[in-house]
């Protein structure tokens, strides 16, 4: 259980492998939300309860549900675009033995190990220095996007006004 | 496109431009990038048809990849040295990987292969757009950081867009693949006195910059995109035909033009530097650019092709398109030259 992060990280990987092994978007959906409740609990490991809270809210629940879902709806479930099953299974085995290969190297040799202390990482992941104060720090992140970072909330959200305008301009009939 | 869309995509891609240029901070610069990408792509697809849509679909993908390893990059400078400017980045693995980005972003080679085929999926217009204007936000972050990055991978990437360039260029017909191979050798220029003189860069730019788009709204005020309607020009409008060729003479580099500028100061501050190999390189692969310039400039001013007698004397129109800054920039494009120890100013 002290290795639970490396293990997360390693499985949110073996996600992203799986939704890039085949353009379906039932690949897609179910490798997103495996690949996001893993990078919720990474997030929350280092602090972060709130942030993980909002990677299910907004990611899972408002993004994919939204774009994810609605393009699960309205194209082909099972595209055969890049060749038979076989393909498809070979390529995500490859992708898992590259991830099981560097997994290995990691453990090999006598070089430092990146990627499997995760003890430092709340000052990186989470605003805040790490320790256990009297206001939670990724709280005040999320509040400060308001007070000090507001012209990145209003870049944010007038990006994503504009991305609906570039959405229904890109899905316009053609003929 | 419904005006009110098309306004309010316009104002977020030069909104885009400007946060980048303007920032010092990664992550806006990032962002900018992003906004330029994603309202970049429904211009391109303003056509219906399915060669825009590729043609969307092939920049959306290289650019989205590219602003991934920018994004990669900037974290790991952060995990490095722990702040986020422009200037400072000096761990090799993220300024190189930047370096590699945002040279994916302007279309230099190894990275080169979209350019071509998206500036001739699409019409005219938005191929200006993406020829000239979005070279200037990976350019301006590109100015910032340049110090610290490995200045191999600027001479080798520069040095091989010119020849790919140049090489790529003398096989087309169609006039937009001729311009983004002309758009990938001048990138090469620009790259490769970006270590020894910053200052060139911006120059090189600003130059090539009015010359595409002068010679895009030429080409676009006589509806032409390929050799074969080049060749029916002189019927049309003769002063522009004479205009194209002294346009595409100073885009090549010949000296009395304002292409010349650059170039000539570029290949002296090399050879300021004891450099004689490359700028001796650029400068002869330069004249394979010459080459297809000449060739459109043969069939377009030089020669009349054998046609009917009715088409030697075609009925005039009164023509549609707006030439409003039309005159400036060709006057600009072609008489610069003179005003070279101005160049001071932009110190």
């Amino acid at each position: 259980m002290m290795y639970i992060v490396f293990i997360m990280s390693v499985f949110y990987v073996v996600g992203f492998i799986g939704f890039s092994s085949k353009p379906s978007p039932v690949y897609g959906g179910m490798s997103l939300v495996v690949s996001g409740g893993l990078g919720c609990g990474i997030v929350m490991s280092s602090g972060g309860s709130f942030l993980g809270l909002v990677v299910f809210l907004v990611y899972l629940g408002g993004m994919m549900v939204v774009f994810g879902y609605t393009t699960a709806m309205a194209t082909e479930e099972y595209p055969e675009t890049w060749g038979s099953n076989v393909v498809v299974l070979s390529a995500f085995l490859v992708g898992l033995l590259m991830e099981i290969f560097m997994v290995m190297w990691l453990f090999s040799g006598e070089h430092e190990l990146v990627g499997f202390y995760f003890s430092g990482l709340e000052g990186l992941m989470v605003l805040g220095e790490g320790g256990f104060e009297y206001v939670r720090e990724d709280y005040s992140g999320g509040a400060s996007l308001y007070s000090y970072g507001f012209w990145f909330l209003a870049m944010a959200g007038w990006m994503l006004f504009v991305s609906i305008f570039i959405a229904i301009e890109v899905t316009r009939k053609r003929y | 496109m419904n005006p009110l869309a098309l306004s309010l995509i316009l104002t977020t891609l030069l909104a885009g431009t400007l946060i980048t240029m303007m920032s010092s901070h990664w992550l806006t610069a990032w962002m900018g990038l992003e906004m330029n990408m994603l309202t970049m792509i429904p211009i391109l697809m303003k056509t219906t048809n399915p060669r825009s849509t590729e043609a969307a679909t092939k920049y959306f993908m290289t650019q989205a990849m590219a602003s991934m390893m920018l994004m990669m990059a900037l974290t790991i400078n952060l995990m490095y040295s722990g702040q986020w400017s422009i200037t400072k980045m000096t761990n090799p693995v993220a300024s190189n990987m930047a370096l590699m980005a945002l040279m994916t972003k302007l279309g230099s080679a190894p990275f080169h292969f979209w350019v071509p085929e998206v500036t001739q999926g699409v019409e005219l217009t938005p191929g200006m757009i993406l020829l000239t204007w979005q070279k200037l936000a990976p350019l301006s972050l590109l100015y910032q950081m340049a110090t610290y990055t490995n200045t191999n991978l600027i001479y080798l990437s520069g040095l091989l867009s010119i020849l790919i360039g140049g090489w790529g260029g003398l096989n087309q017909t169609q006039l937009r693949k001729i311009l983004a191979y002309s758009s990938i050798s001048h990138m090469g220029w620009m790259l490769i006195i970006l270590p020894f003189n910053p200052t060139l860069t911006l120059l090189n730019l600003t130059i090539y910059i009015m010359l595409t788009l002068s010679i895009f709204m030429i080409l676009t005020n006589t509806f032409t995109t390929s050799m074969s309607s080049l060749t029916l020009m002189w019927n049309k409008t003769p002063a522009m035909t004479i205009m194209l060729m002294t346009t595409l003479l100073s885009l090549g580099g010949l000296p009395p033009l304002s292409g010349f500028m650059p170039k000539w100061l570029m290949i002296h501050e090399l050879t300021k530097n004891n450099s004689i190999i490359m700028p001796l390189t650029m400068a002869i692969m330069a004249l394979l650019n010459m080459y297809f310039y000449m060739r459109l400039i043969y069939y377009s001013s030089l020669t009349i092709l054998p046609s009917t007698n009715n088409m030697k004397m075609t009925w005039r129109f009164t023509n549609t398109k707006h030439t409003m800054t039309l005159p400036t920039l060709i006057t600009l494009s072609n008489m610069l030259l003179p005003l070279t120890p101005m160049i001071s100013m932009l110190e």
